[in-house]
C-alpha cells in the first residue's frame, strides 16, 4: 500500500539519496535539542533541589536576556553588563528565597507551583516596565560571539553550519559539564542532592535549606541567562521567547524531572526527532508537525515509562 | 616455582624462600575499610618474623600447642606460620563453634596460647576459662570492645609484634637464632592438628606432618598446573583442612596470592573484584548462586526470560562439549558465543567466576542439573573427594574426564582400593600420622601398612573407571525385605531440587523408606511471593499444603528415577513430612561443615519417625533449640505426614529383583 | 588527653540541660515545665507511655520545635531555641522514629552526608578534586569506612537505601549520625520494629559508641529490658510532664511510674 511505502520506505530512501540534507537536518535538530536541554536544565535544577516546578523559568530566560541588552543600551560595556546581569540573577535568587520560598516552606507543592505563576507575571510586568515591550536585538557582536556560517562542500552536497550555533553547542556543553561535576564532587553539590531527597534528613545533618535554595535558584538563573543569550542571538529578545519554556515540558517528561543527563538526552531526542520528523514525514501530514510531535512523543512516554529515561524508578518497600 | 626443592620441607622455610626468590610478588590481600591492602612475600615474612619472635618472648616453645580462632584474616595465617617457625603446633578451631565445643578441643589438645580475631572469641574463651587451666595467654587482632577488659592474660597482636621488633632491633643475633630455630624444623615434624567435626561421636584431632601437607599440595599444584599467578579467595573456615591446604600450604608451595574478603556477606562481591582464577566451594554455595539467579529470572520481564531460557538450553546442549574441547558444529559454536556474550558471561561475572580456570567442589554429592549448568556456561567445575586424614586429596577429576556422578581418579601418589565389604581405602604420602591422644581410634582407621579406612562405601564405575561414592559405610543398611537402603543416596537425589534444602532419609531396618524434608527458604519464599501464598514464619510456610504438594511432586520424580535403578527401586520413598524448623549445627543436627548427623536427628525427632511407621497422618513434636547467643528454648509444632504412591518398576527389572531377593 | 577548654564539659558534668520547657501546638500541651539534664558520657533513656511527649522533647532539643517557654543550655551556652542546623553544627546528631534517610542515595552517600559539616575546603578546589580538597575527601571517606566497618554494613555499601530492609535502614541512619562525630547523640526508638537478634546488635553498637567514642547518648525506648540494660539514668514523662528521674532501678520502683504504665487500678 502506497501509504505504508510513504511512511516506512520513502523517508529512508530520501535520507540515503541526499545525505547532505540529512546532515543539515540532524545538525539543526542537534542545535535545537541543545537549547531545549538548556531550558530543561533550569527546571531540573530547581525541581531537584527545592521540589518546585518553576513555571517562571521561561520568563527568567527573557528577563535575563532583557537585563543584559537593556544595560548595554544604557551604555554599559558588554562584559560589564554580563557581570552585572549575573549579579542581578543572584539578587533575584535571594529575593525569591526570602520572599517566596521561606514563607511557604511547609506548604504543599501545588501552592509553591502557584507562587511561581505569580513570579512569572511579576517578572513580565516588571520587565516591561523597565525595558519596554518592544523586541530587542541580542548583543552578539559585543560578546564576541561569532556570526555568519561555515559551509562545507562534500562530494555529495552542501551543508551549512551557523557559527553561532556551533558556539551555542560548545557553550552549552561546557555549562552542562561544569554543572555535572559540581553536583557530583563538591560539598554543595552533595548538599543539593541531599535537600532534593529529604528536607528533614538534610536539616538534621546540618545543611541550611535557605542557603541551598539561593544557590540553586542562582544556578538556574545563570542557566537562564545563557539560554537567553543563545536563543536571543538566533532570533530576537522578546517576551514571546518564554513560549520556548513550554517545549521544555516534553523534554522533562522524556528525561525525568530530576536528572541532568536526562535533560540533555531528552533535549537531544526531542530536538533531533522534531526536525527529522518535520523534514521527512511532515509532508505526509501536511507539514507543521514540528509543533506537536514533541508532545506526542512525551505522551507515549507517560504511558510506558512515566519516570522518563533517567528518572528514579520509585520503589516503595512496603 | 619453589615447589620441588626437597630442602624446603616446612612451611616457614617455604615462606623464607618465597620472600627471597620473589619477594615483591603479592602474597596476601585483605579488603579493609573498603580498599584492598596487599602484602608481598617479603612483607609477609617480616610480619611473621616479628610476631614469631614476640611469641617466643612471651613464652611459646617448641612442642607447645596454640590455637587460632577467627575468620580468614592475614594475621591469623601469619600466626600459624609464626608458631610453626618456633616448632609449636597450631590447632585451629572453628570460629562459629559454641564455647563448649571449643573448650573440649582446647582442653584435649592441651593448648597453652590462643590467637583470636575479636571480642566475640575472647568472650567465648573467658566463658570456659576454668576448663582450660593451661591456657595462659590470649592474643587478639581487633581491639574493638576490649578496651575495658582485664589485660592480665590478654595482649594485642600488634603489641606482640612490637615486642618482637624491639628484640630484633636490640639483640644482634636474634634474627639468626630465629632462622636457625626455623631450620631445625623437619618434614616429618608434626605441623598441625585439625579436629574433624565428627558426624558420629566426638571430634578427633588429626595430626598432619609438614610432609603430609606439602607433598599433597605440590602434587595438587602440578595436577592442576597452579602457579604463582593464581588468585584465590579464602572464605572457608580456617579450621577446615581444605582451607588450610588451599589457602596456606598450596599458596606457599606455588607462590600464589590469597585474598581475604571483607566480611562473610561480601564474599561474592569480593570474589568478583579480585577475579579469582581458582575456586573451591561446597555444592551448597554453587546451589545458592544458581537459586538466586533463578529467582531473579523469574521476576524478570518475559523477553529477558525467553532469552535466558533459550541460551541456557544452548549451553546445556553444547557447553560441556566445548569445555571438554570436543568437536562441535560451527553453528553451535556461533550460538554458544552469542550466548556467552549475552548470558553466560554476565552470569559468571555476577557470581565472580569470570576468570576461574578451575572450580572444585566436594564434601557431598552435587546434583547433575547443577553440575551440567555450570559446566554448560563454561565454568570448569570438577569434583574431588578427600578427607582431613588424607591432607585433603584422595581422588580428583582430571580435565576432560568429568562426570557428574563420580568423584574422580586417584590423585597423584594415592593408591585406592575397595574392600570386600565395599568400603573405600587409600594410601598416600598425605596420610595422617594418627589421632592425637587416641591410639585406639587411630588403629581402627589406619592399618599397619598405611591404608586408611574412609568409612565410605563406594565402587569403581565400570564405564570410566572413576570412583563413585554411595554413602557412609555404616549408614548403608537394608529394609526389612533386604533392599539396600543408602540414605545419603536418596537424600542427595532429593536435594538436587532447589526447593529442598536438606533431606533426611529414614528406613534402615524398617519396611519402607521415608523422608523428612527441610524446604529452602529462598526458593520457596520466592515461589510463595509469586503465588500469593502468605506466611509469617518458616514454620508456617513449611506447613502450607501447597508447599507439600510441590514437594510431593519432587519426591515423585525422585521415586521414578529410583524405580529405574535395579538396586534402589525398592527403596522408594513412601511417606514424607516437612520439618517445622531448619536443621542447624547449633542444635547438633548438622556438623559445622553442614553434614547430617543422622543418628542424632533420628533421636531428636523420634516422635516423627514413629508416626511414619504407625500410619499417623500427623504428629506433635517439641524440639529444644539453642539460639545464637547460647540460650535455649523450645519450638512445638504439629507436622503433617503425607503418603506417596511408589512409581512402578519397569517389568524387566522387577524380574531381576525377584531373582536377587 | 588535653585539658578541657573553657567551654568544654568534663566527664560527668551536665552537657545538656532543659529548664522548665513547655511546648504546645494549638490547644494541645505537648510538654509542661519539663526539666532534666544529660551528663557527659552517659546513656540517658527517656521513657513514658505513648503520647507522653518524648519525641516532642527530642525535637525541642534538636531545634525542630521551638518551645513557648523554658531554656536549653548546651555545652554551657544558654538559648531559648535553636534552628536545626545550628543544633547540628553545635554537635547534636539525631535519628528519627520513622527514619529520615536520603532514600535515593546509597548507604555510602548517606553516611558521607553526615560529614557535610566537617567539609571545609574551598568549593573551587573541590571541583578540581586536587590538593587539600582531595586529601580531605580521602580522610572523610576513611572515617565513613570505619563507621561502615563498625556497623558491619560493608555488604550494602553501594545499595540504594530505599531498597534496604527496615533493620538495616536504621543502622545506616545511625551511621550517618555517627559520621557527624556528635557530642550528643539523640536516638528516637532505635530498636523499633526489630527482632531479638537485631535488638542485640543495635544494643551492642550503642554501648560501643558510648564506650569507644565517649559519645553522650539520649534515647527514647519502649523495650524496658533494653532500657534497664543500657542506660545510666532514666527520665520518665507522662502527659507532657516529668514524673520520675533517676537510675533505672530507682525508676522501676517508683510508684508514679508504675501507675502511669499500668493504669490507675494498680
Amino acid at each position: 500500500m502506497h501509504i505504508l511505502y510513504l511512511i516506512f520506505v520513502d523517508p529512508f530512501m530520501q535520507m540515503v539519496h541526499s545525505p547532505d540534507l540529512l546532515m543539515q537536518t540532524l545538525w539543526d535538530g542537534l542545535v535545537g535539542g541543545v537549547l531545549y536541554a538548556l531550558i530543561a536544565l533550569g527546571f531540573v535544577l530547581i525541581f531537584k533541589a527545592s521540589g518546585v516546578f518553576n513555571f517562571a523559568q521561561g520568563i527568567m530566560v527573557v528577563f535575563a536576556a532583557l537585563t543584559l541588552v537593556g544595560l548595554h543600551e544604557h551604555g554599559v560595556p558588554a562584559f560589564v553588563a554580563l557581570g552585572l546581569t549575573v549579579l542581578v540573577m543572584l539578587v533575584l535568587a535571594f529575593a525569591v528565597e526570602r520572599l517566596m520560598l521561606r514563607p511557604l516552606v511547609n506548604q504543599s507543592e501545588i501552592i509553591l507551583f502557584m507562587a511561581t505563576f505569580g513570579l512569572t507575571y511579576f517578572l513580565v510586568g516588571f520587565g516591561q516596565l523597565v525595558f519596554g515591550g518592544s523586541p530587542k536585538v541580542m548583543i552578539t557582536q559585543d560578546l564576541y560571539l561569532p556570526s555568519g556560517a561555515l559551509e562545507w562542500k562534500g562530494n555529495f552536497g552542501f551543508v551549512s553550519f551557523q557559527k553561532i550555533d556551533i558556539a551555542a553547542v560548545i557553550i552549552a556543553s561546557i555549562m552542562v559539564a561544569v554543572l555535572a561535576v559540581f553536583f557530583q564532587r563538591t560539598r554543595i553539590g552533595r548538599a543539593l542532592r541531599a535537600v532534593a531527597d529529604s528536607h528533614q534528613a538534610a536539616l538534621s545533618v546540618g545543611i541550611s535549606l535557605e542557603q541551598i535554595w539561593v544557590i540553586v535558584w542562582f544556578a538556574a538563573g545563570v542557566v537562564a541567562l545563557t539560554t537567553g543569550i543563545m536563543w536571543g542571538a538566533r532570533s530576537e529578545v522578546s517576551f514571546s521567547l518564554q513560549i520556548i519554556a513550554l517545549k521544555a515540558l516534553p523534554v522533562l517528561i522524556l528525561g525525568g524531572f530530576t536528572s541532568i543527563p536526562g535533560a540533555i538526552v531528552g533535549g537531544l531526542i526531542i530536538g533531533i526527532g522534531e526536525k527529522l520528523g518535520e523534514f521527512y514525514w511532515g509532508p505526509l501530514l501536511g507539514g507543521g508537525i514540528e509543533n506537536w510531535l514533541a508532545y506526542v512523543i512525551a505522551l507515549g512516554f507517560l504511558v510506558f515509562r512515566p519516570q522518563g529515561l533517567f528518572g528514579e524508578k520509585i520503589i516503595e518497600r512496603i | 616455582m619453589p615447589s620441588l626443592d626437597p630442602s624446603l620441607d616446612t612451611l616457614p622455610k617455604l615462606l623464607s624462600h618465597n620472600a627471597s626468590a620473589f619477594g615483591s610478588r603479592p602474597a596476601m590481600r585483605h579488603k579493609d575499610l573498603g580498599i584492598w591492602q596487599t602484602w608481598t612475600w617479603a612483607q609477609a615474612l617480616d610480619e611473621v618474623r616479628a610476631f614469631s619472635i614476640g611469641l617466643a618472648e612471651i613464652g611459646l616453645k617448641r612442642g607447645d600447642k596454640f590455637t587460632i580462632i577467627g575468620s580468614n584474616r592475614p594475621r591469623l595465617y601469619w600466626a600459624m606460620c609464626a608458631g610453626q617457625a618456633l616448632g609449636a603446633i597450631p590447632v585451629p578451631v572453628y570460629a562459629d563453634a559454641v564455647a563448649e565445643e571449643m573448650a573440649f578441643v582446647l582442653a584435649h589438645a592441651e593448648v597453652t596460647l590462643a590467637v583470636v580475631e575479636d571480642q566475640e572469641q575472647v568472650d567465648k574463651l573467658i566463658a570456659v576459662a576454668e576448663q582450660l587451666p593451661q591456657l595462659s595467654q590470649v592474643i587478639y587482632d581487633e581491639s574493638r570492645g576490649l578496651k575495658n577488659y582485664n589485660h592480665a592474660r590478654l595482649i594485642s597482636f600488634e603489641d606482640v609484634q612490637a615486642i618482637g621488633r624491639k628484640k630484633l632491633a636490640s639483640d644482634a643475633d636474634c634474627r639468626q637464632r630465629w632462622e636457625a630455630g626455623m631450620r631445625e624444623g623437619k618434614g616429618k615434624d608434626l605441623s598441625v592438628i585439625l579436629y574433624t567435626s565428627g558426624t558420629t561421636g566426638r571430634s578427633k584431632g588429626v595430626m598432619l606432618t609438614y610432609e603430609n601437607t606439602i607433598i599433597s599440595a605440590r602434587n595438587a599444584n602440578a595436577f592442576d598446573r597452579l602457579d604463582e599467578r593464581e588468585e584465590v579467595i579464602a572464605y572457608l573456615p580456617l579450621a577446615w583442612v581444605g582451607d588450610y591446604v588451599f589457602s596456606y600450604v598450596q599458596a606457599f608451595t606455588a607462590g600464589y596470592c590469597v585474598n581475604c574478603p571483607e566480611a562473610q556477606d561480601t564474599v561474592v562481591q569480593d570474589r568478583r573484584e579480585i577475579g579469582t582464577t581458582y575456586a573451591f566451594a561446597p555444592p551448597r554455595v554453587y546451589e545458592n548462586l544458581l537459586t538466586i539467579t533463578m529467582v531473579r529470572m523469574a521476576d524478570a520481564g518475559p523477553f529477558k526470560r525467553k532469552v535466558f531460557d533459550f541460551f541456557i538450553r544452548v549451553a546445556r546442549r553444547w557447553g560441556e562439549k566445548i569445555l571438554d574441547r570436543e568437536r562441535v558444529p560451527l553453528h553451535a559454536r556461533l550460538l554458544y558465543a552469542l550466548g556467552d556474550f549475552f548470558v553466560y558471561g554476565p552470569l559468571k561475572n555476577q557470581f565472580g567466576l569470570s576468570r576461574v580456570r578451575i572450580g572444585y567442589t566436594a564434601g557431598e554429592a552435587i546434583g547433575p542439573e547443577l553440575f551440567r549448568f555450570y559446566r554448560g556456561i563454561g565454568l570448569n567445575l570438577k569434583q574431588l573427594y578427600g578427607q582431613t586424614e588424607a591432607s585433603v586429596y584422595v581422588t580428583a577429576q582430571p580435565d576432560g574426564q568429568i562426570y557428574c556422578d563420580t568423584v574422580g581418579t586417584a590423585s597423584p601418589e594415592v593408591e585406592l582400593k575397595i574392600s570386600d565389604s565395599g568400603e573405600v581405602l587409600y594410601r598416600s604420602p598425605g596420610v595422617f600420622a594418627g589421632y592425637y591422644k587416641d591410639p585406639e581410634k587411630t588403629a581402627e582407621v589406619l592399618t599397619a601398612d598405611g591404608w586408611v579406612h574412609t568409612g565410605d562405601a563406594g565402587f569403581f564405575d565400570p564405564k570410566n573407571g572413576q570412583l563413585k561414592i554411595i554413602d557412609r559405610a555404616n549408614d548403608v543398611g537394608r529394609l526389612t525385605d533386604g533392599t539396600v537402603f543408602a540414605p545419603k543416596y536418596l537424600e542427595n537425589k532429593l536435594k538436587f531440587f532447589p526447593n529442598i534444602r536438606e533431606a533426611v532419609a529414614v528406613g534402615a531396618g524398617r519396611e519402607f523408606a521415608c523422608a523428612m524434608i527441610n524446604i529452602d527458604l529462598t526458593a520457596v519464599g520466592s515461589w510463595a511471593e509469586r503465588n500469593n501464598v502468605v506466611y509469617a514464619s518458616y514454620q508456617e510456610l513449611a506447613a502450607n499444603p501447597r508447599v507439600y504438594d510441590m514437594i510431593a511432586q519432587h519426591i515423585d520424580e525422585t521415586n521414578r528415577s529410583l524405580a529405574e535403578e535395579a538396586v534402589m527401586a525398592g527403596a522408594q520413598i513412601r511417606r514424607f513430612l516437612i520439618l517445622h524448623k531448619e536443621l542447624d549445627p547449633d542444635d547438633g543436627e548438622l556438623t559445622r561443615t553442614q553434614k547430617l548427623r543422622r543418628g542424632h536427628i533420628i533421636d531428636r525427632y523420634s516422635p516423627l519417625v514413629e508416626a511414619f511407621y504407625n500410619g499417623s497422618t500427623d504428629a506433635q513434636i517439641t524440639t529444644q533449640v539453642t539460639f545464637e547467643d547460647g540460650h535455649k528454648g523450645a519450638i512445638a509444632a504439629r507436622v503433617t505426614i503425607r503418603d506417596l504412591k511408589p512409581a512402578p518398576v519397569p517389568a524387566a527389572k522387577s524380574a531381576k529383583m525377584e531373582r536377587a531377593a | 588527653m588535653r585539658a578541657p577548654a573553657a567551654n568544654e564539659t568534663a566527664l560527668g558534668e551536665s552537657l545538656l540541660a532543659v529548664e522548665d520547657v513547655s511546648l504546645s501546638f494549638g490547644g494541645v500541651r505537648a510538654l509542661t515545665g519539663v526539666s532534666f539534664d544529660i551528663r557527659k558520657g552517659e546513656i540517658r533513656a527517656i521513657i513514658g507511655p505513648n503520647g507522653a511527649g518524648k519525641t516532642s522533647m527530642l525535637n525541642v532539643v534538636n531545634g525542630f520545635y521551638q518551645p513557648q517557654a523554658g531554656r536549653i543550655s548546651f555545652k554551657g551556652m544558654v538559648r531559648k531555641s535553636m534552628r536545626p542546623y545550628a543544633a547540628a553544627q553545635g554537635g547534636i546528631a539525631r535519628t528519627f522514629q520513622n527514619l529520615a534517610l536520603f532514600r535515593g542515595m546509597t548507604t555510602l552517600d548517606n553516611i558521607l552526608a553526615g560529614r557535610t559539616l566537617k567539609m571545609h575546603r574551598g568549593f573551587f578546589w573541590q571541583l578540581l578534586r586536587y590538593g587539600p580538597a582531595l586529601r580531605e575527601e580521602v580522610e572523610h571517606r576513611r572515617r565513613v569506612e570505619e563507621i561502615i566497618d563498625f556497623l558491619e554494613i560493608a555488604a550494602i555499601r553501594k545499595v540504594q537505601v530505599g531498597r534496604l530492609p527496615y533493620g538495616l535502614q536504621k543502622r545506616v541512619e545511625l551511621g550517618r549520625a555517627l559520621a557527624m562525630e556528635p557530642d550528643l547523640l539523640l536516638l528516637d526508638e532505635p530498636m523499633a520494629g526489630m527482632n531479638l537478634e537485631e535488638k542485640e546488635d543495635m544494643s551492642r553498637f550503642i554501648i560501643d559508641v558510648n564506650q569507644q567514642y565517649g559519645t553522650t547518648i539520649a534515647l527514647i525506648e519502649h523495650d524496658m529490658g533494653v532500657v534497664m540494660d543500657l542506660s545510666d539514668r532514666v527520665v520518665v514523662l507522662d502527659y507532657g510532664r516529668k514524673i520520675a528521674d533517676g537510675t533505672p532501678d530507682e525508676v522501676k520502683r517508683d510508684k508514679d511510674v508504675i501507675r502511669a504504665y499500668l493504669g490507675e487500678t494498680h
